[in-house]
C-alpha cells in the first residue's frame, strides 16, 4: 500500500510519474522477477491489521499528548527596516529575452512569497503575468544546480576561477582568438560595459545571442523598412480600429502588458467609444480569442494577406499609392478578400487611431508592410524607437555561424549564459554535438539541463530575485535587479561570469553595478542612487521614439519577390511559444505546468492541435497517438481538436519534451518539437506528414465541456444592442422574492466585479490566486479527475455554429460568496458560515470532508483536497507558503475566500489609524495581477467605491441569479465591437 | 422454585448494559474534550525552562521597565516580538557585564546567533492572532498574561483557548481598560468594570467581531 502521504505532488520529488498505478507498482516487483513474483511475506496480513491498529490506537493518543513544544529565534540585531510580522516590499525586475518587466516583491521576514508588478514602472504599470509570477517557485525549486560542476564532479567557484584565469591566459596571448560567447540576449548596461571591455581584452573575441524565441525577424523587417534596427512601442490608448497580423498582443507574455491595459479601457463602453480588433492567425490565440473578427489562414499565407492588404490600401491611401501592383500579384480567395476589404476601409477610416501589428513569427517582409502601413496612417498607435538589446540577431542564423565554427575546430573557448541551446536550437545545426567538440565550454544555468550534460564547467546560476543587476525594461527604461534574499545556493551572476575573463571573478555584481552607475552619472550617484534602488528604476530612460523614413522602393521590391500562388496543399506545421513554459525554460515550475493553456485548457503537456474539420478528414480523433514529420525523425504527439484552428495545419507548442538530468518535473512531459523545426523555418513550414500510430494518450484538459447549454453564464452582446441588452439583463439581476428577512450588512459590504469586456483571458489572475493563498498543484493524473485546486478558473465558452471558427467568450469564476449560499445550508457541521461583512467563510478545522457543500454549489467552485499535497515539502519549498494563509490538511474543503488575509490586514492597519478601510485599499491578489484591470473588488456599502459603480452598471448580471443566490460578485457583460460589413 | 431472577431483569439489564455502552460511548467522545480543556493540556502555571534564566519579576517587578521597551513590537505588529539580543546589551553592556548567567546573551551577540528562546504562549498555527490591535483597543497585558511581574519563570497565566478567547470577544467591556494603563501590571478599574468598559468601548470603537475569519484564513 502507498502512504499516502506520498501521493502526487507536483514538483516537489525526484521522482515523476504518471499516476497512482505507476506509483503503486513497487520496483522490486518488476520484471527480473518473473509475473509470479513470491509475495513478501513481511506484510502479511496479520502484520498490516496489527500496525492498522496500533496506528489508530497512536493517532488516538497523539491527540491526548501535550501540544509540540516551538522555539522563537529572535534576531542578534534586528536590521531596522524589519519588523517581523509585517511584510516589506521591494522593486526588482526579471529578464526575459532580455527585456526587463518591473516587479514589486513581498518579503516576509527575509523571504520573499509575492511577486506583483510594480505599479510605478513606465514601462509595465504594475501589471504582470504569468510567467514573472511564476519565478516565485523556481527561486525556491529542491531542484535548482547547487554547485559548480566540473564534468559532473562538483567543483567549487574558487576552482572554476582558477581554471578561468588559466584559461583566459593562454586566450590572451592569442589575442582572443577562439573565445566566444553565446549570451541570454541582453539590454543590461552593465552587461554592455563588460562586453566592452572583454573585446578591448580580447580583439578577436566574439559575442552571439540566442533566444528559442528571437526577435530576428522583427529587426530584419525594420532593416528592410528603414535600413536600421528598429522596434515598434505600442501605444493602444489611441486606438481604434487593430489588425493583428499574428500577433499575440493581450496575453500577458513579454512586452505586451502595458498594451493590454490600455487596450482594455477600449473595449470598455463606457469609457469612450470602442476600438475595434481583428486578427488574422493560424492557431486560435488569446489575442483571437479577443477578436471581433477572425480569419483563419494557413501560416504561410498571413503575409500574403498582409500584402494583399497593402495592395488594397494603395487604392486608398494616396502615400501608399506605389504599391499598387500588390493587389493585382496577391490574389485572395473570396472570404479572406471580403474580410481584407472591408479592413482596409475599417483601417483608413479610423486613420490616426488605427495599428498594423505583426507577430513576431512572421516575415521580415510582413513587418516591413506593417510600417509602411503604420507610417502612412499616421497611426498614433506605433512608434518605433531603438531595440534595447545588445544584439539585433538572437535567432538560428547567427547561432548556424557559431556551431559551424565549433565544428571546425575555431572555438577554444566558449562561454554560454544563453538558456539551453542544445534543447532550444533547431535539430539541424546540431549544436549539442558541436558543443561536445568545444575543449573548454563554460554554461551558466538554473538546472542541470540538456546543455549542461554537454559542457565543460557548469556554473549554478542566481535567481533574479538572488541576484543583483540591471536590464532595460521594453520601453527601454533602465530597471534595476536587486536581491530579496541571499543566494540559497552557490549561484553566480551573468556579471560574475564575465568578469571572470577579466580576472576580476572576485568582483560581485553588486560592486560592479555600483561602480558602472557611480561613473556613468557621477553627478547625481550619490544623492539617486537609493532612490533609483527604492524606484526599481531610473524614470525618464525610455528610449526616444525616432521618425525615420520609410524606404517604400525596398518594401515593394521585397514584396514583389513573395511568391504570388496560394501556400501549396498539404499539411503545414505551426510552431509557436508556449502560453506557460515559454521556450521551456519556465518547465519546472509547477505552476505553470498546471495552469490550463488559456486557449486550449490543456495542462502539463503540449499537444498537436488540429481543426475539427481537417482532423474529420484525417480520420484523427481527440487523444489520439500520432507521428508528426518533417524532414527528420517524427515527434509523438497526442492530438487535441482545438476548435477556431485553421484548417490544414497541426499546431505545436514549443517547451516540452525535455530530457535534462536535473528538471524532474518536466523531463518527458509533451514532445520535443526541435526535429520539426529547421534553422531556415523556425516557425513554419510545409511537408509536415501526419501519422496514426495508435493508441490512446491522457490528455488532462481542465474544461472539456465548452457550451452554456442555452444559459446565460458568461454574456456577450455587442456595441449596437448594448441598450437591449441592458434592458434584458435587468433579468439578471436585482432582488428576487423571498420569505426570509434581509440581512443588513450595516458595516462593510465587500463584494466583486467582474468586466468580461477588460477580462483576456491571460490566466495571470490564476499564478496569483495560487502564489497568495498556497493552493497546492496535483499533478496530470488528478488534474485528467478533475480534482485541480485552482480557487480561481478562467472558464472559455466557444460560441455561434460553426466549429471551425467559432466565437469564445471567457469568465474568470471563482467563489462568488452568495448572500444566500447553498454550500451553508447542506454543511453538516457548520464548516462553512457567514460572516457579518458577508463572506463565505470556510472553517478547516470543522470540515469532515462530506463534500456536500461541493455537490450543491452551482458554481462548482468548491476545491477538495483528496490527498495531503503538501505534507513532503522540503524546508525550501515551504519558505514560498504565504505566512497569512492556512496551509490546507488533506481531506478538507477549500475555496476562494476573497483574499480575507488582505481584508483582516487592512482591517487592523486602518483601526490603528482610527479609520475605514478605503477603497481601493484591499486588492485581491488576482485583482492586483490583472494586466486589464477586468477585476474590481471593494466596499458596497461605499457609495463612492468603484465596485459599487459597476454594481449598478447596466451591464451588470448575476450569475445563475434565477436560483436566488445573490452572489457578491457581479459580472459586466462582454460587449464586441463588430463591423457591420463583415456581419 | 421460582426462578432467581425475574423475566423483567432481563430488561433491567438490557437497560443497564446499553446505560453502559451510551456512558463509556460518551465518555470516549467527552473524556477528551474535557481532557484538551484541563490546565495540565493546556500547560497553564507551569513554568517553561529558558536558555537564559531571565527574570521578569526582576526587570518587571523591581526596575519597573515597561513592557514596551523589549516588546515593542507590540504596537505595529501582529508579533508582540522577542527581543533581539542587541537590545539586552544596551543595559548589560554596562551592568552585570560580566554576570556568568548572561554567558549566553554576549555568546548569542558575538556569534551573531540568536538565542533559542522555547515559547510560553503558543497558539495553532490556523490562528492569526494580532497583537497590535488588542493593544490599540485597551486590552491589558496582564487579561491574558497574567501578573508577569509576579513569575520567577513565565507561564502561560490563560488557558488561550478559543471559548476563552470568545469570552472577550463576545463581551470586550468586561476587559477594556484605558489605554494608557494597557501595560500596568496593578490597574484595578476605579469604579464598575462593566460601565467601564461599556464606554471604553464606546470610545475606542471597539467591534465585536466573531466571525470564523476574523482569526482563522
Amino acid at each position: 500500500m502507498p502512504s499516502l502521504k506520498s501521493l502526487p505532488i507536483a514538483g516537489q520529488r525526484q521522482k515523476v510519474w504518471r499516476g497512482l498505478d505507476e506509483h503503486a507498482a513497487a520496483p522490486a516487483l518488476s520484471r527480473e522477477l518473473g509475473p509470479e513474483a513470491p509475495p513478501d511475506d513481511a506484510t502479511s496480513r496479520r502484520s498490516v491489521l496489527q500496525l492498522l491498529g496500533a496506528s489508530a490506537a497512536l493517532a488516538t493518543l497523539g491527540g491526548c499528548l501535550k501540544p509540540p513544544d516551538e522555539k522563537i529565534l529572535p534576531y542578534t540585531r534586528q536590521p531596522p527596516e524589519v519588523t517581523p510580522g509585517n511584510p516589506l516590499h521591494y522593486a526588482t525586475a526579471t529578464t526575459i529575452d532580455g527585456r526587463a518587466t518591473g516587479l514589486l516583491v513581498t518579503a516576509n521576514e527575509g523571504r520573499p512569497t509575492k511577486i506583483e508588478g510594480n505599479p510605478d514602472h513606465p514601462s509595465s504599470r504594475g501589471a504582470v503575468g504569468p510567467l514573472e509570477q511564476a519565478e516565485l517557485l523556481r527561486l525556491y525549486d529542491p531542484q535548482r544546480l547547487k554547485v559548480v560542476q566540473n564534468r559532473g564532479q562538483d567543483r567549487s567557484w574558487r576552482d572554476f576561477l582558477q581554471a578561468a584565469a588559466a584559461r583566459a591566459r593562454a586566450v590572451r596571448d592569442a589575442r582572443g582568438e577562439g573565445l566566444r560567447f553565446l549570451m541570454e540576449p541582453g539590454s543590461s548596461p552593465l552587461i554592455a560595459h563588460l562586453r566592452q571591455r572583454l573585446t578591448d581584452l580580447y580583439p578577436r573575441a566574439r559575442f552571439s545571442s540566442w533566444s528559442a524565441i528571437p526577435l530576428q525577424q522583427v529587426h530584419d523587417g525594420a532593416q528592410l523598412a528603414y535600413g536600421g534596427a528598429y522596434e515598434t512601442r505600442l501605444d493602444l490608448s489611441r486606438a481604434r480600429v487593430v489588425l493583428s497580423l499574428d500577433s499575440d498582443l493581450l496575453a500577458a507574455l513579454p512586452g505586451t502588458l502595458s498594451a493590454m491595459g490600455d487596450w482594455a479601457a477600449k473595449r470598455d463602453p463606457e469609457q469612450g467609444p470602442m476600438a475595434r480588433l481583428y486578427a488574422v492567425e493560424s492557431n486560435l490565440t488569446v489575442t483571437g480569442m479577443n477578436a471581433d473578427h477572425r480569419l483563419r489562414l494557413k501560416p504561410t499565407d498571413v503575409h500574403r494577406f498582409g500584402l494583399a492588404l497593402l495592395g488594397r490600401l494603395a487604392a486608398q491611401v494616396p502615400a501608399l499609392a506605389r504599391y499598387a501592383p500588390l493587389q493585382q500579384r496577391f490574389r485572395l480567395p473570396a472570404e479572406s478578400a471580403k474580410f481584407a476589404d472591408a479592413v482596409a476601409k475599417d483601417l483608413v477610416k479610423a486613420a490616426g487611431g488605427s495599428l498594423v501589428c505583426v507577430g513576431a513569427r512572421q516575415p521580415p517582409v510582413l513587418h516591413a508592410v506593417a510600417h509602411a502601413i503604420n507610417t502612412a496612417l499616421v497611426s498614433a498607435c506605433a512608434a518605433v524607437a531603438r531595440p534595447v538589446l545588445h544584439e539585433t540577431d538572437a535567432g538560428p542564423r547567427s547561432l548556424r555561424q557559431l556551431s559551424e565554427e565549433m565544428r571546425a575546430g575555431r572555438v577554444g573557448t566558449l562561454v554560454i549564459t544563453a538558456w539551453n541551446p542544445v534543447y532550444g536550437a533547431p535539430a539541424d545545426l546540431n549544436f549539442g554535438k558541436a558543443l561536445s567538440q568545444v575543449p573548454f565550454s563554460v554554461y551558466r544555468s538554473l538546472y542541470l539541463d540538456e546543455t549542461a550534460e554537454r559542457a565543460g564547467w557548469v556554473l549554478p546560476a542566481l535567481h533574479p530575485l538572488e541576484s543583483w543587476g540591471d536590464a532595460r525594461a521594453h520601453d527601454g527604461t533602465v530597471t534595476f535587479v536587486q536581491p530579496l534574499i541571499s543566494p540559497l545556493y552557490a549561484g553566480v551572476s551573468e556579471a560574475e561570469t564575465l568578469a571572470a575573463f577579466l580576472g576580476e571573478g572576485d568582483r560581485t555584481a553588486y560592486t560592479q553595478l555600483r561602480e558602472l552607475w557611480q561613473s556613468q552619472r557621477p553627478g547625481e550617484f550619490a544623492l539617486n542612487w537609493e532612490k533609483w534602488l527604492a524606484d526599481g528604476f531610473i524614470s525618464g530612460t525610455a528610449t526616444r521614439p525616432e521618425s525615420p523614413a520609410v524606404r517604400h522602393e525596398q518594401i515593394l521590391a521585397a514584396a514583389m519577390q513573395v511568391p504570388a500562388s496560394e501556400s501549396a496543399p498539404g499539411l503545414e506545421i505551426n510552431i509557436v511559444p508556449d502560453y506557460r513554459v515559454w521556450d521551456g525554460r519556465f518547465g519546472n515550475i509547477s505552476w505553470l505546468q498546471e495552469l490550463p493553456d488559456p486557449v486550449t485548457k490543456v495542462t502539463w503537456e503540449n499537444a498537436a492541435l488540429i481543426a475539427p474539420n481537417t482532423a474529420k478528414k484525417l480520420g484523427l480523433s481527440q487523444g489520439e497517438r500520432v507521428d508528426l514529420g518533417l524532414r527528420g525523425p517524427p515527434a509523438h504527439a497526442p492530438v487535441v481538436l482545438a476548435p477556431g484552428h485553421a484548417e490544414d495545419c497541426v499546431t505545436v507548442s514549443l517547451g516540452y519534451g525535455r530530457r535534462g538530468a536535473g528538471e524532474a518535473l518536466c523531463r518527458d512531459l509533451g514532445f520535443d518539437t526541435s526535429t520539426l523545426r529547421h534553422s531556415d523555418h523556425p516557425w513554419f513550414a510545409p511537408g509536415l506528414t501526419v501519422t496514426r500510430v495508435g493508441g490512446r494518450a491522457l490528455i488532462a484538459q481542465t474544461q472539456e465541456h465548452h457550451s452554456m447549454e442555452g444559459r446565460l453564464i458568461a454574456a456577450s452582446t455587442t456595441v449596437a444592442k448594448l441598450k437591449e441588452t441592458g434592458e434584458e439583463l435587468a433579468e439578471h439581476r436585482g432582488s428576487l422574492l423571498t420569505a426570509y428577512p434581509g440581512d443588513s450588512y450595516a458595516g462593510y459590504r465587500w463584494g466583486m466585479a467582474i468586466d468580461l469586456s477588460r477580462c483576456t483571458g491571460c490566466s495571470s489572475c490564476m499564478i496569483a490566486c495560487v502564489a497568495e493563498n498556497n493552493i497546492p498543484m496535483v499533478g496530470k493524473e488528478q488534474v485528467a479527475k478533475s480534482r485541480e485546486m485552482h480557487w480561481l478558473r478562467v472558464d472559455r465558452y466557444f460560441t455561434g455554429d460553426d466549429t471551425g471558427n467559432p466565437g469564445v467568450v471567457f469568465q474568470p469564476l471563482m467563489c462568488v460568496h452568495c448572500e444566500y449560499a447553498p454550500c451553508e445550508y447542506v454543511c453538516p457541521v457548520n464548516a462553512t458560515v457567514h460572516s457579518d461583512e458577508g463572506l463565505n467563510e470556510m472553517v478547516y478545522n470543522r470540515c469532515v470532508g462530506t463534500r456536500y457543500c461541493s455537490n450543491n454549489c452551482p458554481y462548482k467552485v468548491r476545491r477538495f483536497n483528496f490527498f495531503s499535497y503538501t505534507s513532503d515539502y522540503t524546508d525550501t519549498e515551504k519558505m514560498a507558503f504565504n505566512p497569512d494563509v492556512t496551509v490546507r490538511a488533506r481531506g478538507v474543503m477549500e475555496k476562494c475566500t476573497y483574499c480575507v488575509q488582505r481584508i483582516e490586514r487592512a482591517r487592523i492597519h486602518t483601526r490603528l489609524q482610527d479609520r475605514r478601510i478605503r477603497d481601493g485599499e484591499v486588492l485581491t491578489a488576482c485583482q492586483q495581477a490583472c494586466p486589464a484591470e477586468a477585476i474590481v473588488f471593494g466596499d458596497l456599502n461605499d457609495s463612492n467605491a468603484k465596485v459599487r459603480k459597476l454594481h449598478e452598471a447596466e451591464r451588470r448580471y448575476d450569475l445563475l441569479h434565477e436560483l436566488g443566490t445573490r452572489p457578491r460578485t457581479a459580472y459586466l457583460a462582454r460587449v464586441m465591437n463588430p463591423n457591420p460589413e463583415l456581419a | 422454585m421460582s426462578s432467581l431472577f425475574k423475566p423483567s431483569s432481563n430488561t433491567a439489564f438490557r437497560i443497564a448494559l446499553f446505560a453502559l455502552a451510551l456512558l463509556f460511548g460518551g465518555g470516549l467522545i467527552a473524556g477528551p474534550m474535557i481532557y484538551v480543556r484541563t490546565p495540565f493540556y493546556t500547560q497553564q502555571q507551569d513554568p517553561v525552562d529558558q536558555p537564559v534564566q531571565f527574570d521578569h519579576r526582576h526587570h518587571v517587578g523591581d526596575e519597573g521597565i515597561d513592557c514596551r521597551y523589549c516588546h515593542y513590537l507590540v504596537e505595529k505588529s501582529p508579533a508582540a516580538g522577542v527581543p533581539p539580543t542587541s537590545l539586552c546589551l544596551n543595559c548589560h553592556e554596562q551592568i552585570w557585564n560580566k554576570s556568568p548567567k548572561l554567558a549566553p546573551v554576549r555568546e548569542s551577540y558575538f556569534a551573531d546567533r540568536p538565542i533559542v528562546w522555547n515559547k510560553v504562549n503558543k497558539l495553532p498555527h490556523f490562528v492569526y492572532f494580532n497583537h497590535s490591535i488588542h493593544v490599540k483597543q485597551g486590552v491589558g497585558c496582564v487579561t491574558c498574561h497574567g501578573r508577569v511581574d509576579e513569575m520567577a519563570q513565565v507561564e502561560k497565566a490563560q488557558p488561550l483557548t478559543m471559548g476563552w478567547c470568545l469570552e472577550c470577544h463576545r463581551q470586550p467591556e468586561r476587559y477594556l481598560r484605558p489605554r494608557d494603563q494597557v501595560t500596568s501590571m496593578t490597574y484595578k478599574p476605579k469604579s464598575d468594570q462593566l460601565a467601564i468598559g461599556r464606554e471604553l468601548k464606546e470610545q475606542y470603537h471597539v467591534e465585536t467581531r466573531t466571525s470564523c475569519t476574523t482569526c482563522h484564513r
